[in-house]
This record gives C-alpha cells, sequence and structure tokens, in this order.
C-alpha cells in the first residue's frame, strides 16, 4: 500500500477538532493493570516498535485554509512518562513533537491517552492491545500471533485507514429536529489542571445476574441505575423545574457496518427520561433503555443518521468559510446538538477480549473519558475477565452522581470497590 | 479492607476517607496504610499554558503596525493636520489593556486597573494637546477619568477581597454606574456653569434606585435569595 502523507479528517474527527483549545480536548484514556510492575524501557520499545503499524495514531494536526487535515508525524516519540494525578490534560500544538497520544506507566499500571479526533474507543484498544501484547514479548513472555492482535512486523492495511462514515454514507437523511435541553448536572468547577476520577470494580458475574434477573444486559442495567441517579440528583436539588435527564450512548458501528477501519465510527444514542411526568423506578428505566436501545439499533435508521452527519460536514456553504470562521461554528452546533441535550455520556466498549497468552498477565482494564465542555462527570465502563470497572470522571467538585450510582449498585447485590485520585475531602 | 459506613463500598487501604461521600475511614483492625503506594499518582502534570509571550508579540506588532501606517498615510493624506495621533494613540492604549495582563499573569487586577485608567487619561490628554484644550482636559476630562479609575477600582477591591455573588455584584454595578454618572454632571456643571444643578443624573440616580432597593431586598432575605437563586439558575 503506497504510503500517505496526510488524511481528511472524518467525520467525528472535524467535530473534535473545532473543540480543541487552549484548556479543553476530547482526551479518553485506557489502561492496563499487569501482574508486575511496569519496565518503562521495555514499554518504550513496544511502542517504537508497534507505532509504524499504526500510521493512523501517527499524524499530528494541521490546519488548512478551511479545514484541519491529519499528517503523518516523523518527530521523536511519542515517549512514555511517568503517570500524573490529573488524566487527559488538554493536547496543545506544538507541545510533546505534536503527538496526540500518550503513554503512561504507574506501579502496575500502563496508561494509553488519545485525541478523539484520531480514533474512536474500538480503534484505539487494537492499538493499545498490539502495544501490551509488544511489551509482553519485550518482557519474555511468548505471545503467538493472534486475530486480536495485529502483527507489527505486516504493513498496515488500507481499510484501517478508511473513512468508513464517507462509505456508508447513504442518500436518506435522518431528520430529528432540535432536541430538548437536558439536565446538565453542573457543579463548582476544580481549577484548571484537575480531573477527578473515581472508579467503581465489580464482578462482571454478579453483574452479569442482576441484570439478567432483569432481562437486559449490563450496559442496559448500568444505563438505567445511572439514569435513576441522575433523576434523584436532580430532584434533591429541588429545581424550579425538573428538565428532561438524557444520556449519550456511543454505539461502536462495526457490528453494523462491517470496517476494519481503526479511526471514528460510532454513532450515539440518546436514551431520555422525562421526571416531569412522573416517578419512575428502576424496573421502568431497565425496560425503557432495553426497549429503546432495541428500537434505534437498525441498520437503516443507523445509516440515515450518519449520512445526516455527514451531508453537514460535506455541506457546500460550510466547505467555503475559513477555518478561523468555521471552528466557532462547530463548536456551537457541537453545543447545540451533543453537549446541551445531554446529562452525561454512558459508555461501554464492552469485555475486552486478549489472547489467551496474555490474559494471564494483564489484571484488570480501565477507561476513563477526560473531561466535558463543561463541569459535569461523564460515565465509562470496560470490562476484562471477571473485572468490571466503572468511571466516573470530570472537572467538577461534586461525587454526588459517583456516591448514588455506586449505592444502588450495593443496595441490588453487587459489592463494589472504589478508588479514586481526590487527595482533598471535599468541602461540604 | 475496610468499607464506608455511609455507603457500603469497599475502600483502598490507602484511602483515608471515602472518596464519594468524605466519610473518614476508621477501622482499628486495619489501619489507613501510609506507605504503601496509592491507587494513583499524586503528582499532578501540567500542561504548560499557551504561548502568551508569542500572542503579545502578536498583538504588539498589529497595534504597532497600525500606527506606523497610519502615521505613513498621514504624510500623503490631509497633511496639514496630524490626525494619526488619534489612531497611534489608541493603539498605544490598547496595547496597555491586552498585553501587560498576557505577559505579567501575577499582576494584580488592582494594577491593571489603575494602568487602564492612566492609559484613557493619557490618550485624552493626547486628543487635548492637539485641539489645544487643556483648559477642558485639567477641569473636565481628568476629574471625569480619576473618577471613573477610582470607582472601577473600588469595585475590584470590593469584589475581590471576598467572592460575590451575583446578585451583590449587580447591585454594586449599579450602584457603581450611578455614582459616575452624578459625578460627571457635577464636574460639566462646575465646568460649564460654575455651580452644581442636579437634572439629567436625577433620572438616573432614580432609577438606580428603584433598581437597588429590590436588589437589596433579595439579598438580604434569605427566603427569597433561595427563590431567585432557584428561579434564575444562579
Amino acid at each position: 500500500m503506497p504510503q500517505r502523507d496526510w488524511y481528511r479528517l472524518d467525520n467525528a474527527g472535524v467535530l473534535y477538532s473545532a473543540l480543541k483549545k487552549e484548556k479543553y480536548a476530547p482526551v479518553y484514556r485506557f489502561s492496563a493493570v499487569m501482574d508486575e510492575r511496569v519496565d518503562p524501557s521495555a514499554l518504550q520499545r513496544a511502542v517504537d516498535r508497534s507505532m509504524p503499524r499504526f500510521p493512523s495514531f501517527q499524524v499530528r494536526i494541521r490546519k488548512g485554509a478551511f479545514w484541519c487535515y491529519f499528517e503523518s508525524n516523523h518527530k521523536a516519540g511519542p515517549f512514555v512518562q511517568p503517570d500524573i494525578s490529573n488524566p487527559c490534560q488538554p493536547m496543545r500544538d506544538r507541545e510533546d513533537n505534536n503527538w496526540l497520544i500518550r503513554f503512561y506507566y504507574y506501579e502496575s499500571r500502563i496508561s494509553f491517552e488519545a485525541f478523539h479526533a484520531i480514533s474512536d474507543g474500538s480503534g484505539a484498544l487494537t492499538f493499545f492491545r498490539t502495544v501490551l501484547a509488544e511489551y509482553l514479548r519485550e518482557r519474555g513472555v511468548d505471545i503467538p500471533p493472534d486475530p486480536l492482535i495485529l502483527d507489527v512486523g505486516q504493513p498496515p492495511k488500507a481499510e484501517e485507514l478508511e473513512d468508513a462514515y464517507g462509505r456508508y454514507a447513504g442518500k436518506r437523511v435522518l431528520r430529528g429536529g432540535f432536541q430538548k435541553t437536558a439536565y446538565a448536572n453542573t457543579s463548582p468547577q476544580e481549577p484548571f489542571y484537575t480531573l477527578n476520577v473515581t472508579m467503581g470494580l465489580m464482578s462482571v458475574a454478579a453483574l452479569k445476574a442482576k441484570a439478567k434477573e432483569r432481562g437486559a444486559t449490563i450496559t442496559e442495567y448500568l444505563a438505567a441505575v445511572l439514569l435513576l441517579s441522575l433523576m434523584e440528583k436532580q430532584r434533591a436539588e429541588h429545581p424550579h423545574r425538573e428538565r428532561p435527564v438524557a444520556l449519550a450512548i456511543p454505539v461502536d458501528l462495526r457490528g453494523w457496518f462491517p470496517s476494519g477501519t481503526l479511526r471514528n465510527f460510532m454513532l450515539t444514542l440518546r436514551p431520555c427520561v422525562d421526571p416531569a411526568l412522573g416517578e419512575y423506578d428502576l424496573e421502568d428505566l431497565i425496560r425503557y433503555v432495553h426497549h429503546f436501545m432495541g428500537l434505534s439499533l437498525n441498520r437503516p435508521e443507523m445509516q440515515a443518521a450518519i449520512t445526516g452527519n455527514v451531508r453537514f460536514t460535506r455541506n457546500r456553504f460550510l466547505q467555503t468559510i475559513p477555518l478561523f470562521l468555521k471552528k466557532p461554528i462547530m463548536a456551537f452546533s457541537y453545543w447545540l446538538v451533543a453537549a446541551r441535550p445531554y446529562t452525561a455520556t454512558f459508555t461501554n466498549p464492552g469485555a475486552v477480549r486478549l489472547p489467551d497468552s496474555m490474559a494471564p498477565h494483564v489484571r484488570r482494564m480501565e477507561v476513563i473519558l477526560g473531561q466535558a465542555t463543561r463541569p459535569s462527570p461523564h460515565c465509562a465502563a470496560i470490562s476484562c475477565g471477571d473485572v468490571m470497572e466503572v468511571t466516573f470522571a470530570g472537572t467538577g467538585t461534586s461525587s454526588e452522581t459517583e456516591r448514588r450510582f455506586f449505592t444502588h449498585l450495593i443496595r441490588g447485590g453487587v459489592p463494589v470497590k472504589v478508588i479514586s485520585n481526590r487527595t482533598q475531602r471535599e468541602v461540604l | 479492607m475496610s468499607y464506608c459506613v455511609n455507603c457500603g463500598v469497599e475502600l483502598d487501604s490507602t484511602a483515608a476517607f471515602c472518596p464519594l461521600c468524605q466519610t473518614p475511614v476508621r477501622n482499628p483492625r486495619q489501619p489507613v496504610n501510609q506507605d504503601g503506594p496509592a491507587p494513583f499518582p499524586t503528582e499532578p502534570g501540567e500542561v504548560p499554558l499557551g504561548p502568551r509571550r508569542a500572542a503579545a508579540a502578536l498583538i504588539s506588532a498589529m497595534l504597532g503596525s497600525v500606527a506606523l501606517c497610519s502615521g505613513l498615510l498621514n504624510l500623503i493624506l490631509l497633511a496639514g493636520h496630524i490626525w494619526s495621533l488619534y489612531v497611534m494613540g489608541a493603539a498605544a492604549m490598547l496595547w496597555v489593556f491586552v498585553v501587560p495582563p498576557l505577559l505579567w499573569r501575577k499582576l494584580p487586577l488592582s494594577v491593571i486597573t489603575l494602568l487602564d485608567a492612566a492609559a484613557i487619561g493619557l490618550y485624552v490628554l493626547l486628543i487635548a494637546w492637539e485641539l489645544d484644550g487643556f483648559d477642558w482636559y485639567v477641569h473636565l476630562a481628568l476629574p471625569a477619568v480619576a473618577l471613573l479609575g477610582l470607582i472601577m477600582l473600588a469595585q475590584v477591591l470590593l469584589c475581590q477581597k471576598r467572592r460575590r455573588s451575583i446578585l451583590s455584584t449587580m447591585t454594586l454595578v449599579i450602584a457603581s454606574a450611578a455614582v459616575f454618572i452624578a459625578g460627571l454632571e457635577l464636574l460639566g456643571d462646575l465646568y460649564f456653569h460654575g455651580e452644581w444643578g442636579p437634572s439629567w443624573s436625577l433620572v438616573v440616580l432614580i432609577v438606580a434606585g428603584a433598581l437597588e432597593i429590590p436588589l437589596l431586598v433579595v439579598r438580604w432575605v434569605p427566603s427569597l435569595r433561595r427563590e431567585v437563586r432557584r428561579r434564575f439558575h444562579m
């Protein structure tokens, strides 16, 4: 395959790059907690060996006259560095050799951060799994080739770099209209540089059993518990008028639209309940989320939604606007359609499958969704083996959402262990 | 292992309090492990702030080029009148407004306010010099700018000392505006008529008073304050 030197941003990348500024960038983090302390030099060698296999991660973002674009980054790095207490810091131009990914290590934890414009969770996990496999090989573990990890000796495949949104955009557009403003769930903002992270660790088997009792999947069960926690929190604040509570649940589209892309390819669903209509209990919410997901996950509707998003970025009028004017327009559009109508994001990349040779060396996986555009927490979940990890991360001072969420799980019969980077008690 | 007595969650052995509800950990059988590694690093990483010096240099260059170009144009267009002084003075005033806060991040707001007032005073002095108007400058413009500077300084000091609510800030801003308008009329009357005869500023003072009284009542009555905060999401 001829080596490409620059790439157009995909539809999601266009929006995320418009949001990138001095104090904010959409960044997420995946971590693997290994069975022994991390060897930084072995990790650096693993990163160096893996990077050429993933050209879509080996990029920097450049500003064109009308659009941003990715360009191959030939500078040294990315370099592994000791971990910090405040993950997912903004990524700025002209720093860290323009890399849009970072690697950290702390005790037995290896962390990988990525700017959301380059890849979604599924693509990033493929990359991270391959780096972990290389790391274990560097440590002397025999990791045979496996379909779950990519062979770093092979050249990259063309389909890994494709813009899958463009490929599957059809002719019909899903007309939705503007969604109602949702409950914002904000609290006083922490000083810049602070990201409060609270993780809950629980057994996948226990959670699965509880979800199955109610005829739901783990994602549906957790989403319903989160909706209930947010509704209760809003009610406890005694607002003048209760607003709808809505979640943004990203869905990996590769299951419906076959693609080997490692770039963004997801769509967001919006389960939404209006507390003004009356009281909802957990059973109601589980039923609602279950049927909502079932109804929304259909191929024609998703394709029409993809088409609408692609049409927006290919709009002739928008294309003629210079980038410096376009960025605020895109940022406003993001606020209008992707921030204002949502209370929180809940993402569950699902069970991380590891080759049998790797599994004994990885104790658990963790995921952190970086700061939101406002001081409210995002929620993310991931599982590996029998450990399910749920993270709340945000720049607000309050820990009320996570307290309500985890206590609901405990009351429901799922024991939870909580760890956090909060080192100072919040002033109550 | 310790559990939070309030939330019921299991806690890390290094946790001194529950991260969810802040309840301190008191477990005589297993005291908090202060030597073991915490689940997360404790050292924060700081992404270096943006190139403020570069921004300051860019703004300085832009304002400087505007001043230089207007000076050169003045040699060709309307050469008998030094109109470019107004543009140069405005560029210098804007430079004082924008560049020092970019270069010296720890500059107190009170100092920035005084600098801004001084810049306005100097710009008006330049106009007075060009128009041979030192009389109105000394007796009208300078006292008006000084009054504005003092009022802004008082605002900054009052709001900086303790974080004020939106209600208190609004009350202060309206009161300051009313005082400035009254002072402006007083200075104008003294300069033009030699005596104070309040007229139009009284209208402003009455309107400001009509706004201030309900704001003060809301500010001091807790139930009203809570209601307003709830209705306006303050």
